[in-house]
């Protein structure tokens, strides 16, 4: 009879304590979801009930246009105000998930008169999904171990900064539902191939549906499943529930996915969807081989249909490598490449490279994002060893995969973060439930002496304990590293379960103050409003962009054309209602390229390709007064080496630094920097500002020529308060037919003789 | 006589029927073509019976931005006992332009009944004003006749640099029109400040006066006194005689428009709440900027206190005190830039000037003919402006309708007033007749059926037109238990479901 550590109620009756877990299950699930959805509001807390940043910016666009004008305008939508003047057919260019779930909330929410604003279903549309997105953790997790796990899993996908940073509210994209799609599409699958359930498989189908309409991340499910059924079939695990699943899953999965126009046929026609397909080919014959092995006994018959099978799966093979070379199936795309290649999309696609979000992942940002969790992933992939259920084999997979794509990519982060969780739930139940357990290990005669004489060191009573009843893969894994297997293992007494859990609980409070601090500190600014403190401690918010978006929607005719770099795109269609050139949807690399290359240009050269778009208006960020370190000087490089790539002759990245190779505004900088119309309009009457005293640019620390620069062919429109956003009018063609240039310069010159004489006349009399 | 008094009896019954009030008259339709008709008809009665003579007409100006007040007072004689009509004249520009008229007797401040006549085929818009008691032969009386002009000024020249001055032209006809002969008349026209840049000077006065026709001393300027004016509202003296007189004057403030005001007031029972809520579409009306706007020049002309008074910086509205939760945005969202200074509210039948002060700044200086339109909405204690009379059994709810925004014309109002949902006997009395009103069914939050809302809609409002729109309703006890009831339902019917679906067995096999 085993001792125990301390004694539990023996008295209480089974079904209550079924009861009182269930309800503390929902009582935990509920603060959860409740502490998931309150730590992303800061953003609205702080600031205000605003879009962030520049893609839900036009996700919302499109949402206002779908709550306005009905699904089926929305469908058909063509935005002539986008990437004037070739326009954008939206309806068949984006994943329309997002939008429709929008949608559909806001319908049924005014259908039961609760007439919420579009806005506010849109900015609390992520933190929303972040509670489903805890829960659907919780279900995956249970599959792996049991329901505490599922709970931890769930409140660490609840507040880690990982999956925070893509869906505060107000982060209105792709992600934000995506997450949830992505955990749950997964449980469904594993639970599909536990039970060999097609109804599962069909849940998977569909929620793998939702997702292609919602992200274009789902290239990982449609990878990873494949992936996961072929490493079963390779370890020998080939079973009916692994057919019936992943066979539900890919028929109904594919067909729904190519419903979404943006899809289409890509799920037969491209590379990255072939795996997919592959593996379900390979099944096929194994399952037909199954089957007719069941049915025959005779060896030959079985030699000879493994060298069918075998030859039936080289000719699939080489048929999908034939179509693929005669251009049927495309080959992977740059995006796709550039995740094995590192340093391809710079070569290749300098649009993909110059986004922030796609380089490599720091190492600090690891720990910024996931905090403990990243020390516990590790220990729960290992747990997952121990047991190796097909739902394990997942789990490894998984993260040996994310684990990579998030080294590769800031920006995938995203999708490692729900494994860490799961693993680090895992690894960390384990740890408790082995420190909770109140058996306490039988001793043999000759051992309890010594166990007695270090009773406080935990590290040895771990070895010397025999298996606990219920739980212990993790005193077990334990034992086995250390090969004393036969030693009964066990914790005595209570002090040594409280330093542990002790330090477990300190652990995960840190995770929790720091998950709260990330969250309020770097992760929940709108990036459209900025913040400052002053010197006394008030908070002062800049709120330039606003300003001059606002300026030009009331203040600007309606069409007018406004031309800026990409990123702001979706901020003037969304916020200042007017027509761009460019945005954030880079489909047409020569279009961003002719914008980069009136940018880098000097005046005259850019003047013809504005007035060949229609300009009107040309909008810049310039950070130098305040020191706003995002502005466009500083990403102008990326602007000279697109332009480059279209244009080689004209535009060379190495005329826009010094001779020295240093990339400088001042003095120092090249004539081709001070010429470049970006240049111009930067820092046109900077120096003024200063009234005489040296001019300083704050975000590059440097200090600008006495003489600015002079603009012929385009006027300063407008300026916001702290000089962030600078628009400028592109002028008509003089009305005599002169060059702009001379016609100013006689303006001036006649400006002078007209102004001079009167006052002589004055001094005279 | 007593036929054109008959006449004007009945048009005065007729207007009473639709009209509460007095005040506004010329933005009247509805009887309007009835009205025509009899105007058309009784006119030449009125210009040729002269009941009445003018010993003086004064007549003052006082210039401003989006509005002129004219004050014109009229020292009336009667010709004949039991004189009660008196009718008033205004040219056909001068009646394009006025959006208030008001009528009383020199120091008194009851307001007489002026009603609109309707056109006079002779180029003029005639009025009539009752007088509270009819004059006997040779007694006389002195008539104020004070009216608000709004779009009367119009800035000239029409682009004024960033930092430049803000000149504004008011045009008007020299003579004060009148039915009946004037000994006579003269014209004060107040400019705000003595820069007067220009000024039109009458030529050939000899018939009317032998001194200068027009004199100006400080910001004052005088036409006048011009004697002996014959009965002039007629088409030969329009025609003829009349002269167009115009003014070009320095302007210190920004000349603010509302194109558009929509206000919604929603009345909440259960909140206990008034909550006011107003889009507003704010117009620069000023000369239009030369060349761009420079922030650099705008800068130092801050830092030196030297902003253009055409610029619209900032603006101080006065809310009603014991406003809770104001908010103001645009369609961009929160606007950051804005300070609040509370007041309590004020116990009920006390009259206090007590206000609430928001400062607000638009996003950008609103020059001249840019635009900045925003929302502006605020909460209040529905015991502030609500009563209940036990007697009937009805609660009776004022809602302001002045325009926040001081000294700006508002073009178009839409005023609507959402009652609590359930409300019956709705009446409402408006301080000033509405161009057009309508009640409809408004739907919002845990609404099963929607409240009743009331629509008025206004044109070219002036600072005058202030006062309270009063609505009384009676709401029955079952519709206060209305919400209550939707929500438990609501609840109750979820509750069920998770009961429901966490018992029943759905499955097929066991």
């Amino acid at each position: 009879m085993a001792t125990k550590a301390y004694t539990l109620p023996t008295d209480i009756p089974t079904e209550t304590v079924t009861n009182i877990r269930s309800l503390l299950r929902i009582v935990s699930l509920a603060l959860i979801s409740a502490a998931a959805i309150s730590s992303r509001l800061f953003a609205v807390v702080n600031f205000e009930s605003i879009i962030h940043e520049f893609d839900p910016w036009f996700n919302y666009r499109a949402t206002r246009l779908l709550a306005a004008k009905g699904f089926y305008a929305f469908w058909n939508w063509f935005d002539p105000t986008a990437w004037y003047p070739l326009g954008r057919v939206v309806g068949g260019t984006i994943y329309p998930g997002l939008m429709a779930t929008s949608g559909v909330i806001y319908n049924v929410l005014h259908a039961l008169n609760l007439p919420v604003d579009i806005r506010n279903i849109c900015v609390l549309l992520a933190p929303g999904f972040s509670a489903l997105t805890a829960w659907s953790t919780y279900m995956f997790t249970k599959e792996l171990k049991d329901e505490s796990a599922g709970l931890l899993a769930a409140a660490f996908i609840g507040i880690v900064p990982g999956y925070i940073s893509r869906s505060v509210a107000g982060s209105y994209d792709n992600e934000a539902i995506a997450i949830f799609l992505l955990m749950f599409t997964f449980f469904c699958w594993i639970k599909a191939l536990k039970l060999g359930s097609a109804f599962f498989g069909t849940l998977a189908a569909l929620f793998y549906f939702y997702m292609v309409a919602a992200w274009g991340g789902y290239a990982f499910i449609t990878n990873m499943i494949p992936l996961h059924a072929l490493t079963l079939i390779l370890m020998g695990r080939f079973s009916s529930r692994l057919y019936v699943a992943y066979s539900s899953w890919y028929a109904i999965g594919t067909l729904a996915s190519m419903q979404v126009p943006f899809v289409g046929f890509q799920p037969v026609r491209t590379s990255e969807h072939m795996a997919a397909l592959g593996v379900f080919g390979l099944l096929q014959i194994i399952a037909f081989s199954e089957l007719v092995r069941s049915h025959v006994s005779s060896k030959q018959f079985q030699t000879l249909l493994y060298a069918s099978v075998i030859g039936m799966g080289v000719l699939g093979f080489s048929g999908i490598v034939g179509l693929t070379y005669k251009g049927w199936i495309a080959p992977w795309t740059g995006r796709f490449y550039s995740l094995w290649d590192t340093g391809y999309a710079k070569k290749y696609i300098p649009i993909i490279a110059s986004v922030s979000e796609h380089q490599p992942t720091a190492w600090p940002s690891f720990f910024m994002d996931l905090h403990i969790l990243i020390f516990l992933f590790p220990a729960g992939v290992v747990m997952c060893f121990s047991k190796l259920r097909d739902e394990h084999i997942f789990v490894i997979l998984y993260s040996v995969v994310a684990s990579y794509f998030a080294g590769v990519m800031v920006r995938l982060m995203l999708t490692l973060t729900p494994v860490v969780c799961v693993s680090a739930a895992v690894a960390l139940s384990s740890l408790l439930d082995t420190y909770i357990d109140p058996t306490e290990p039988v001793l043999e005669e000759g051992e309890s002496a010594e166990s007695e004489a270090t009773p406080q060191d935990p590290t040895k009573k771990v070895k010397k304990t025999t298996p606990p009843s219920n739980s212990g893969s993790f005193g077990e894994y334990l034992a086995r590293f250390t090969g004393n297997t036969d030693k009964p293992r066990g914790i005595f007494g209570v002090s040594n379960r409280l330093i542990v859990l002790f330090n477990t609980f300190g652990m995960l409070v840190f995770f929790v103050i720091h998950c709260t601090w990330v969250t309020s500190n770097a992760y929940s600014s709108p990036s459209v409003v900025l913040a400052s403190t002053g010197a006394d401690g008030n908070a002062h918010i800049i709120d330039d962009f606003r300003e001059a978006y606002y300026w030009l929607r009331q203040n600007t005719p309606e069409d007018t054309v406004v031309m800026s770099w990409w990123d702001y795109g979706y901020q003037i269609a969304g916020m200042a209602n007017r027509t761009t050139l460019v945005d954030n949807n880079t489909w047409n690399n020569t279009h961003i390229a002719t914008v980069g290359k009136a940018m880098s240009s000097p005046e005259e050269v850019a003047y013809p390709i504005l007035r060949k778009h229609d300009v009107d208006y040309v909008l810049i960020i310039f950070g130098g007064l305040i020191g706003y370190s995002g502005d466009d000087i500083n990403k102008f490089l990326w602007m000279v080496r697109i332009a480059q790539g279209v244009w080689p002759d004209e535009i060379q990245e190495p005329n826009y630094f010094t001779k020295t190779g240093e990339y400088r505004v001042d003095d120092r900088a090249s004539e081709t920097m001070k010429n470049s119309l970006m240049y111009k309009m930067s820092y046109y009457r900077f120096n003024e500002l200063f009234g005489g005293q040296q001019a300083v640019d704050r975000v590059r620390g440097q200090q600008m020529p006495k003489e600015g620069p002079v603009l012929d062919y385009i006027e300063e429109a407008f300026t916001s308060e702290n000089w962030i956003v600078r628009i400028y009018q592109v002028r008509k063609e003089d009305l005599l037919g002169r060059d702009l240039k001379v016609a100013n310069a006689f303006e001036q010159g006649r400006k002078r003789k007209k102004t001079k004489p009167p006052v002589r006349r004055r001094a005279l009399a | 006589m007593a036929r054109l008094l008959f006449l004007s009896h009945r048009l005065h019954v007729c207007s009473r029927a639709l009209h509460d009030t007095t005040t506004t008259m010329a933005r009247l339709w509805r009887c309007r073509a009835a009205l025509l008709l009899l105007g058309l008809f009784t006119s030449p009665l009125v210009s040729a019976e002269h009941t009445f003579e003018n010993t003086a007409i004064v007549r003052t100006v006082e210039l401003g931005g989006s509005f002129v007040h004219v004050t014109t007072t009229y020292a009336v004689r009667a010709l004949e006992d039991g004189s009660s009509i008196y009718t008033v004249a205004l040219g056909e520009d001068e009646h394009k332009k006025t959006s208030w008229i008001n009528a009383k007797l020199k120091g008194e401040s009851v307001p007489l009944h002026v009603e609109h006549f309707g056109l006079n085929s002779n180029g003029a818009y005639l009025y009539t004003v009752a007088l509270p008691n009819a004059l006997k032969a040779n007694s006389s009386a002195n008539l104020v006749l004070e009216t608000v002009q709004t779009h009367a000024t119009y800035p000239w020249p029409q682009v004024a640099a960033q930092g430049g001055p803000q000149y504004l032209k008011y045009e008007a006809d020299l003579f004060v029109l009148s039915p009946y002969p004037t000994a006579v008349q003269r014209t004060k026209i107040r400019a705000p400040s003595p820069q007067i840049n220009a000024y039109s000077t009458p030529e050939d006065m000899s018939a009317f006066t032998q001194d200068a026709p027009v004199t100006k001393s400080g910001a004052t300027l005088t036409y006048g006194p011009y004697n002996n004016i014959s009965a002039n509202a007629n088409r030969d003296f329009v025609k003829d005689v009349q002269k167009r007189i115009s003014v070009q004057y320095d302007y210190p403030a920004p000349v603010l428009e509302v194109t558009r005001l929509e206000r919604a007031a929603e009345i909440s029972h259960w909140g206990a709440n008034l909550n006011i809520q107003d889009n507003i579409w704010l117009h620069n009306a000023g000369p239009a900027l030369k060349g761009q706007f420079s922030r650099l020049e705008f800068q130092g002309q801050n830092y030196h206190n030297r902003i253009a008074s055409s610029t619209l910086v900032s603006l101080a509205l006065h809310l009603p005190p014991g406003v809770r939760d104001v908010y103001y945005y645009d369609q961009n969202g929160n606007v950051s830039t804005s300070r609040l200074r509370t007041t309590p509210s004020i116990p009920k039948g006390l009259k206090s000037n007590t206000y609430t002060l928001f400062e607000m700044r638009p996003r950008y200086p609103v020059l001249g003919q840019w635009n900045y339109s925003f929302t502006l909405g605020w909460d209040s204690s529905l015991a502030d402006y609500a009563g209940y009379d036990k007697e009937s059994g009805s609660y009776l709810v004022g809602v302001p309708v002045q325009a926040l925004v001081p000294g700006a014309v508002v073009n178009e109002a839409e005023i609507k007033i959402i009652l609590p949902e359930g409300a019956t006997d709705v009446k409402f009395h408006p301080p000033f007749s509405a161009v057009m009103n309508s009640v409809s069914n408004h739907v919002t939050y845990l609404d099963t059926k929607g409240r009743p809302a009331i629509t008025l809609k206004y044109e070219q409002l002036t600072d005058r037109h202030a006062g309270m729109i009063y609505v009384s309703y009676k709401v029955p006890f079952s519709a206060h238990l209305k919400k209550p009831l939707a929500v438990a339902t609501a609840l109750m019917g979820l509750f069920a479901l998770a009961f429901a679906s966490k018992r029943v067995d759905m499955r097929i096999q066991k």
